[in-house]
């Protein structure tokens, strides 16, 4: 058994298996890290944060203890992933609803029939 | 007049039993051993039989076939349009629209399974050497005879492989019930350089017991990736214990039983919805599909369950 490879700070430490290499989180592993974002983003929410990477800083300071069951629970590729995925979740359902605006219809909606394109 | 006509047709060989019956007593007649149906469909006929027998030796019905005057009436008014006929059309009508979509989604699935055969197509899966999880080797020829569901992922995925992996042992589900053992669910990794067998192995039976997961070297993967068209990220050279990521194509790859391609499903289809497009295929399929479990041997060599926690040290 060895300290968790991935990551410099004091995290949970990570299995190997039989064969030496590392075992991936297992499901309990992986609720418990989407727990901890879930509830960095909502305090990232409360403090009108998006992007923690850019404002690492603020929000910090602003969710101290989230942010560090965060990292506790996650591997650190995963908490840059997910402080990614967020930024980038956020830009693309801004793009939808920008579209939405247009009129745009979604494309799975015109092929299964339920929307129509009507020239106008 | 036409309605007489039709009844003496409803009865063409009647008349001999009929009119046997109609010299015996009511209660006798009851009792006689005789199908009950004749006599139901043609009682106009042996009443009329009864009151005219002298008169018309030769014809079993009446021209007063209506019991009531309102019943002419109608039938007089809706001419040969009946219910019944009403309800053949329907029938008929409904049952030819149901043929035909069914046949139309038919030859659509064939067309999409027909489109990557033969020469000239794109190509996507062809012939590989890898490792299963038990570390034992696994070529493109041992996944023949059934269909398969090929993934690719790595076992550090942070959320949206587990989710997959998730609707896949759904899928499985629901197709295997749908078309019994037809259907090989592998696993692919695209970061060799982690997932070792026994890394795989730990992580898949999270999922479902019958993944294959396939393993191999940084140039056996890199060369399956690319047989199947999938974007291949994980850098050549990792320390033990580095922590990164893998970007890779999150499709989900349906092979037939000859190791041809079909089609993909991914993030917008539910495990319902692929499900049945695939239970779809392997019923269109002619050639026999091998039904035996070939994940067998794997799932009686699985490790006993013990504390999940606890590590396996060799």
């Amino acid at each position: 058994m060895a300290l968790l490879g991935f990551g410099s700070e004091n995290k949970t430490t990570a299995k190997k298996s039989s064969d030496g290499a590392y075992i991936a989180p297992d499901r309990t592993e992986r609720a418990q890290c989407w727990e901890a974002r879930d509830s960095y983003y909502s305090c990232l929410d409360r403090h009108d944060i998006l992007d923690s990477l850019k404002e690492g800083e603020k929000a910090k300071n602003c969710c101290p203890e989230e942010s560090k069951q965060f990292e506790r629970n996650c591997a650190s590729s995963w908490v840059k992933y997910f402080k990614q995925r967020r930024v980038a979740d956020w830009k693309k359902e801004q793009t939808r609803l920008k579209l939405e605006k247009e009129n745009a219809v979604n494309i799975a909606d015109v092929k299964d029939g339920s929307v129509r394109i009507v020239n106008s | 007049m036409a309605r007489a006509q039709k009844v003496a047709y409803q009865c063409p060989s009647q008349p001999i039993q009929t009119r046997a019956f109609s010299r015996l007593s009511a209660s006798s007649r009851r009792t006689a051993l005789q199908p009950a149906t004749p006599i139901r469909h043609c009682q106009n006929a042996s009443s009329s039989f009864a009151s005219h027998s002298q008169l018309r030796p030769f014809s079993e019905t009446s021209r007063n076939a209506y019991k009531t005057v309102q019943e002419a009436r109608s039938r007089q008014r809706s001419g040969p349009f009946s219910w019944k006929a009403a309800v053949l059309f329907v029938v008929t009508g409904a049952a030819m629209i149901v043929y035909f979509q069914e046949e139309k989604a038919r030859l659509e699935r064939k067309r999409i399974a027909d489109e990557t055969k033969g020469v000239g197509k794109p190509k996507v899966g062809g012939p590989f050497n890898l490792i299963d999880q038990d570390g034992k080797p696994f070529s493109s020829e041992d996944m023949k005879g059934k269909y398969a569901l090929v993934y690719f992922g790595f076992t550090h995925c942070p959320d949206i492989c587990p989710e997959e992996l998730d609707k896949m042992a759904g899928m499985i589900d629901i197709v295997k019930k749908n078309t019994g053992n037809t259907l090989l669910p592998v696993f692919v990794t695209a970061d060799p350089a982690r997932d070792t067998p026994a890394v795989v192995k730990e992580y898949l039976k999270e999922f479902h017991p019958d993944f294959i997961g396939l393993t191999g070297s940084y140039d056996d993967i890199k060369r399956m990736c690319k047989v199947y068209r999938v974007y291949f990220s994980t850098p050549p050279e990792v320390k033990s214990g580095q922590d990164y990521l893998v970007d890779h194509s999150i499709y989900f790859y349906l092979m037939d039983p000859d190791g041809d391609f079909v089609e993909v499903y991914g993030r917008t289809h539910t495990a319902e919805e692929a499900a049945k497009i695939m239970t779809d295929h392997i019923k269109d399929w002619e050639k026999p599909i091998n039904q035996g479990l070939l994940s067998e041997a794997r799932t009686k060599a699985v490790i006993p369950e013990g504390d999940p926690h606890d590590p396996i040290v060799s």
